[in-house]
């Protein structure tokens, strides 16, 4: 699966931030990714050039003089550290906003978008979330500690595809928690009596 | 000297002038990159279906973040046309959505911090590219296309599949026991050193 989701071309801001995360976390999938991408760069430069505008130059100059180089500070957050440095990038000049249910906390990554969204779960110590069952299609990658569920356990750099027919209630591990980055195509959806609070505050 | 000799072989001109615009703001090494690569990476992006003053929007800012980033590029990560091709290639991915407006910062600045000085001394580090490259030269000629419709043209193994009249299993075993190919001879040869020995397969689960 893994293989299959680094293999597929992103198309998305979404899916791409979820395939350099896989990317990033586990040794092997850095490695296939490197090649993967030195394989882009291969065919770039033997691709036929083709001509450019009279003034782009220029207009890059100009466009480049414009930029300040000096940077915002990297933010020292112990929370951002523990990320794959793909999401410390996207993240670091923004407040993230965490919206709290319970001992879960959900904070997307991307703004609003009608076919997808990338969200960060951080799962508390020990904390259950609700049984639910997911609208379209989940991916799952455990960035950081463990959590587990009816099917089994899922340890760092390990990925889950959830669709509508599965039902689960994930704890996550007792002394570190969990913290995952879920790319969802469609809306998750809560059952029980608590899930149906959470799928008016969800959606 | 034999150690100057490797350099020579394997210097990339294009590393150095990523490294001259790093250290000193060199407008002549931009350029020399702006020459050889805008005209590529317009050919890349039009054929991904980019109408061409989107494809110049998406060059021009490219080559912004080369010549702002250009201490972010690690010689050891990636070679100058991929560091510069998967720039392109995120901001496509960015700027070609229907409502055009950029949500992704510079992830591929993200192989951070960019401490290390960059000098003459440590840039031996091409051996992993060329040694990429060489592979890629040598593959046979059908295997070498499932790679490019796969990498470069951006297809998924379903589109190959239709395309080829290859079945879809046979796509994905093919890609995958090229990639596997590539990586056994950087093992080989030491280049991909700083990972774990253990870590060395191919996961396909």
């Amino acid at each position: 699966m893994t293989f299959d989701i680094l293999t597929t071309p992103a198309t998305s801001p979404a899916s791409l931030l979820f395939q350099q995360c896989l990317a990033e976390i586990v040794p092997e999938n850095k490695d296939l990714n490197q090649i993967k991408d030195e394989i882009g760069g291969y065919f770039l430069e033997r691709s036929e050039p083709v001509s450019l505008s009279n003034d782009l130059w220029m207009k890059t100059i100009n466009s480049t003089s414009m930029k300040n180089i000096k940077r915002a500070e990297r933010r020292i957050d112990p929370f951002l550290s523990r990320l794959p440095r793909t999401l410390q990038a996207q993240l670091n000049d923004k407040k993230i906003k965490w919206k709290s249910f319970k001992d879960v906390k959900i904070a997307s990554i991307l703004p609003k978008d009608k076919n997808e969204k990338l969200e960060l779960i951080h799962v508390m110590p020990g904390a259950k979330i609700p049984q639910h069952t997911h609208e379209g299609i989940e991916s799952f990658l455990v960035l950081h500690g463990s959590y587990s569920d009816e099917y089994g356990n899922y340890n760092q750099g390990s990925v889950q595809i959830r669709s509508e027919d599965h039902h689960h209630t994930p704890v996550g591990h007792e002394l570190t928690g969990c913290i995952g980055l879920a790319y969802t195509h469609g809306r998750i959806k809560f059952s029980g009596a608590f899930g149906k609070l959470l799928n008016i505050i969800a959606n | 000297m034999i150690f100057g000799e490797i350099m020579v072989k394997t210097a990339n001109p294009f590393v150095a002038a990523i490294l001259n615009i790093a250290e000193s703001q060199d407008i002549g090494s931009f350029k020399k990159i702006f020459e050889y690569f805008s005209p590529r990476l317009k050919s890349f992006l039009m054929k991904s279906g980019a109408e061409e003053s989107i494809a110049e929007e998406i060059i021009q800012e490219t080559m912004t973040i080369i010549w702002t980033k250009a201490d972010y590029y690690d010689p050891k990560v990636a070679s100058p046309s991929t560091w510069i091709y998967t720039i392109a290639r995120n901001k496509k991915i960015d700027i070609l959505r229907k409502s055009r407006k950029a949500i992704l910062e510079d992830i591929e600045t993200a192989v951070l911090p960019a401490v290390e000085p960059k000098t003459e001394e440590n840039i031996e580090h091409d051996q992993k590219f060329d040694l990429i490259a060489q592979q890629l030269d040598s593959l046979p000629k059908d295997q070498l296309d499932l790679l490019k419709m796969n990498f470069f043209e951006e297809k998924s193994h379903g589109e190959i599949s239709e395309l080829t009249g290859i079945p879809l299993g046979t796509v994905k075993s093919r890609i995958r026991l090229a990639l596997e190919k590539i990586r056994a001879k950087l093992d080989k040869n030491g280049a991909m050193a700083d990972l774990k020995e253990s870590d060395r397969s191919i996961s396909i689960n």
